[in-house]
């Protein structure tokens, strides 16, 4: 019961921030028509519901489906058949991406049926399937990451020259729409597989990153497709916008639409696994039962979620961006940093990632330190859109091209674990909420003020709310970098000696020994133990203090707590004496590992029951 | 004189490890290490849900046999682990071992009066927690925390420089010691132990617990009668 309880909570805390300041805005500024503002509450507890749901659904599903598929890629013999594996499921969760279609089919319109929206559906998503393979390589051949998306961005940098600034626009806007709600949780619990399965000492940077590689391969189909095609400008307007009207029709009205298109989109994971499982893994029932009853609960939650956010938001949105502009520019400027502030934290994937970042890191990185700096990022980046919308002289590579080239040189100075989360941070921040409720705020906006564009200025908002994050996240883990150590003055005096306890037991022909050192040595003192006789070990994550020690965030001054790494070994009772003097007598390990041994006799049961 | 350290176990609800080490620390522990891991549940419709863990964060503080009853006694206060629910508290001897005493006498030694009660950690492949669990309620454990965690010291792969680890679950269970071995062949039964590389099985004396769901239930007795 309690993971579920928390789970509401979790989503009630980031909800209620965003209801309460959207009633006082209404109460306050802006005067909204009753049926809107009934629909936009039942709409939050609409979403409330849905997002619990998915969220839960997610854990069932997307979790094991990402570890078999992420299994099944990592122990292929073959290269070939990596590259194969990686880009159908690259291309597979892509193309079926209904955020992707509707974009493609503003693109048709915006470029006068030039560029069909077949055409780059299936171009963006040939682009994701490369990235994707191309990501999985890097991340199995263990290159870093920053020089990989350094060398991308260049090359985006570089062709970002060529193309328009509106096409500039869109490209960005296409990464944004193929992290959707479903893909990036997916893609998360794939990176996080691949390198569970891959080991080794990166493991833990290297559970993320790949849905930062994988939101740049749109951005490059769609400038190679607008090179190609000497597409340069964008025209036409605009379709009217018509506001909806009653409280149950609207949404009932939208929901049998969202639960196809969500049907869409879960489709093509679903049917590989099922064909893989037909295959090859050959699951459990009871396991299986647990993953459909997840897909289950994924499509339910995806279905009233996106109900609630395009019925109950969109209009919501709109208004706000309509009236707020109508009054004062620099309040339009600051309702949009205060938004952006808090809506991002409704994002479902900025949960996915949250957990994932606690579960992997062992609870190292603070997950509400990581929320703060994503809701600057992008209450920045949204706050940055509307003086955008204002001040027509603004144009959106002034902030995005530095963003990236900024993010890509701290990527080299920063904590190398916080370069895969700030890329893959730009996909997870940009999903439906920002499709819905901000990008309608914007459009909103636009629309009242005469020297803006609703197309024009529509795009890019996502744009921008996927660059932020990637910059905050990457400063974050500048200064995590720069965390120092402090001694703490500790004054408890020593305790009475233990009492001795008396007497060895005979049937106690095993010890256990643990050994707490920091992150990164576990491997050694395996190693170390192997050559004193021991056999294999067990390695745990965690986070804890060292003897009298705290280490600080620069700036903040939060406290942190380092990261550790336990050992397990189980030795026999002879060598284990010196397994330990071993481990503690190497000075390497003594000086920069931190290491503590500890011992206790113990009864195993590794041969004894099977001798008998 | 051989000095006996032990090792203090806490086990509570996610997110409250660090207020328990803050607290530790107050009252004179150096330090300790937090691990995250998962516990059960016994719920029917929590069952059908998929809902079969809750998330629990493992608290690992050294402590010499002065401090730990002193933690003992001040944590399961502070904390109220004597209610149901509220996370347990145990201790198992260890001994800091050091380089300047190379020459140890190695007998940390088990008196069988004093412990009550054991800790059985099984550890087996990612996966195979859940059967573990059940496999210790059928033969009367109350309940276990999973904590994840791989395999060390097994060969890479061929092509790419892999080192596929193998991830382990390692399950934890305190019983009473009169139970221990019960468990224990159950679960060397069910989860085939036998065989060779499907997992390992060892129990740890338990010094000192609080908050064990036994204890309730016989304090309760005590308390009716």
């Amino acid at each position: 019961m309690s993971l579920l309880l928390d789970k509401v909570k979790e989503v009630t805390k980031t909800l209620v921030p965003v209801v309460v300041l959207v009633l006082i805005i209404c109460f306050t500024i802006v005067n909204v028509s009753t049926d809107v503002l009934v629909r936009f509450l039942v709409g939050s507890v609409l979403l409330l519901i849905g997002l619990t749901i998915f969220l839960w659904g997610v854990d069932l599903a997307m979790n094991p489906i990402g570890e078999y598929m992420s299994r099944e890629v990592a122990t292929s013999k073959s290269p070939v058949k990596i590259a194969i594996l990686s880009f159908l499921l690259g291309f597979l969760v892509t193309v079926a991406e209904p955020d992707l279609l509707i974009l493609g089919n503003q693109i048709e319109d915006a470029s006068g049926g030039f560029l069909g929206s077949a055409l780059i559906v299936y171009m963006v998503s040939i682009g994701v399937g490369v990235m994707i393979l191309l990501g999985i390589f890097r991340l199995l051949r263990d290159r870093p990451l920053n020089r990989f998306m350094a060398i991308t961005y260049g090359l985006i940098l570089v062709m970002g020259f060529f193309v328009s600034q509106e096409f500039l626009a869109i490209a960005f806007d296409s990464s944004g729409a193929t992290t959707g709600a479903l893909t990036t949780p997916f893609v998360l619990a794939l990176s996080l597989g691949l390198s569970n399965v891959k080991g080794g000492k990166y493991t833990e940077e290297n559970s993320f990153g790949l849905v930062g590689i994988m939101s740049a391969g749109p951005i490059l189909a769609v400038m190679v497709l607008s090179i190609i095609s000497r597409q340069k400008n964008i025209h036409g307007d605009a379709a009217e916008y018509v506001f909806h009207e009653g409280i149950i029709g609207p949404i009932l009205e939208t929901m049998p639409h969202i639960f196809l298109e969500s049907l869409l989109a879960l489709l093509p994971i679903t049917v590989l696994f099922f064909i893989f499982n037909f295959v090859k893994f050959k699951i459990k029932k009871h396991e299986m039962l647990g993953i459909i009853r997840g897909l289950v609960f994924s499509l339910m939650g995806l279905v009233i979620f996106l109900t609630a956010v395009n019925s109950g938001f969109m209009d919501m949105g709109r208004i706000i961006g309509m009236e707020i502009a109508k009054m004062s520019r620099g309040l339009l400027i600051a309702t949009g940093f205060v938004l952006g502030l808090i809506v991002v934290l409704v994002e479902p994937a900025v949960h996915v990632l949250g957990s994932q970042i606690e579960d992997v890191t062992g609870g190292y990185i603070p997950v509400n330190l990581i929320r703060v700096t994503l809701s600057l990022g992008v209450g920045t980046a949204i706050a940055l859109s509307m003086v955008r919308i204002v001040v027509p002289a603004v144009k959106l590579w002034y902030f995005i091209l530095p963003a990236f080239a900024t993010a890509v040189l701290l990527s080299f100075k920063s904590n190398p674990i916080f370069v895969g989360i700030a890329y893959d941070a730009g996909g997870v921040a940009s999903g439906p909420m920002t499709a819905t409720f901000v990008l309608a705020l914007a459009q909103g906006a636009a629309s009242t003020i005469e020297t803006a564009n609703v197309l024009v200025d529509g795009f890019g908002v996502i744009a921008m709310v996927a660059t932020a994050p990637v910059l905050s996240l990457m400063i974050l883990g500048t200064i995590f970098q720069r965390r120092k150590v402090v001694e703490l003055k500790h004054e408890a005096e020593e305790t009475s000696p233990a009492a001795v306890m008396p007497i060895t037991l005979s049937d106690f022909n095993h010890d256990c020994l643990i050994a707490v050192a920091n992150r990164g040595y576990a491997e050694y003192i395996v190693d170390l133990a192997k050559e004193a006789g021991a056999t294999g070990a067990t390695i745990f994550h965690g986070r804890g203090t060292g003897d009298h020690q705290a280490v600080l965030l620069p700036i903040v001054n939060i406290e942190l707590q380092p990261e550790k790494e336990i050992v397990c070994l189980i030795t026999d009772i002879d060598i284990s004496a010196n397994v330990a003097s071993h481990i503690l007598e190497d000075e390497q390990l003594a000086e920069k590992g931190e290491v503590a041994v500890y011992i206790a006799p113990t009864v195993a049961l590794i041969k004894d029951l099977s001798q008998n | 004189m051989i000095d006996i350290d032990t090792i203090f176990f806490t086990i509570v609800d996610r997110g409250k490890a660090n207020a328990v080490l803050h607290k530790a620390r107050e009252l004179g522990a150096t330090g300790g290490t937090i691990l995250l891991g998962e516990g059960t549940v016994q719920s029917k419709l929590m069952d059908f849900l998929g809902i079969t863990e809750t998330r629990k964060e493992i608290l690992l503080i050294p402590a010499s046999a002065g401090l730990d009853a002193v933690l003992h006694e001040q944590l399961s206060e502070a904390f109220k682990l004597s209610k149901k629910n509220k996370g347990i508290a145990f201790s198992v001897p260890f001994k800091r071992w050091s380089v300047d005493e190379s020459v140890q006498e190695h007998n940390i030694s088990i008196d069988d009066e004093r412990f009550t009660h054991c800790c059985i950690f099984t550890i087996v492949d990612k996966g195979k927690g859940m059967d573990c669990i059940n496999a210790a309620r059928a033969a009367g454990a109350r309940g276990g925390t999973i904590i994840h965690g791989h395999g060390a010291g097994v060969p890479a792969d061929s092509y790419f420089p892999l080192a596929i680890e193998p991830q382990k679950d390692t399950i934890l269970i305190v019983s009473k010691k009169d139970k221990a071995f019960a468990i224990k062949s159950s679960i060397y039964a069910d989860l085939e132990l036998d065989k060779p590389g499907n997992g390992i099985i060892f129990t740890l004396p338990v010094s000192r617990a609080s908050g064990l769901f036994e204890n309730k239930a016989e304090e309760r007795k005590g308390g009716s009668s």
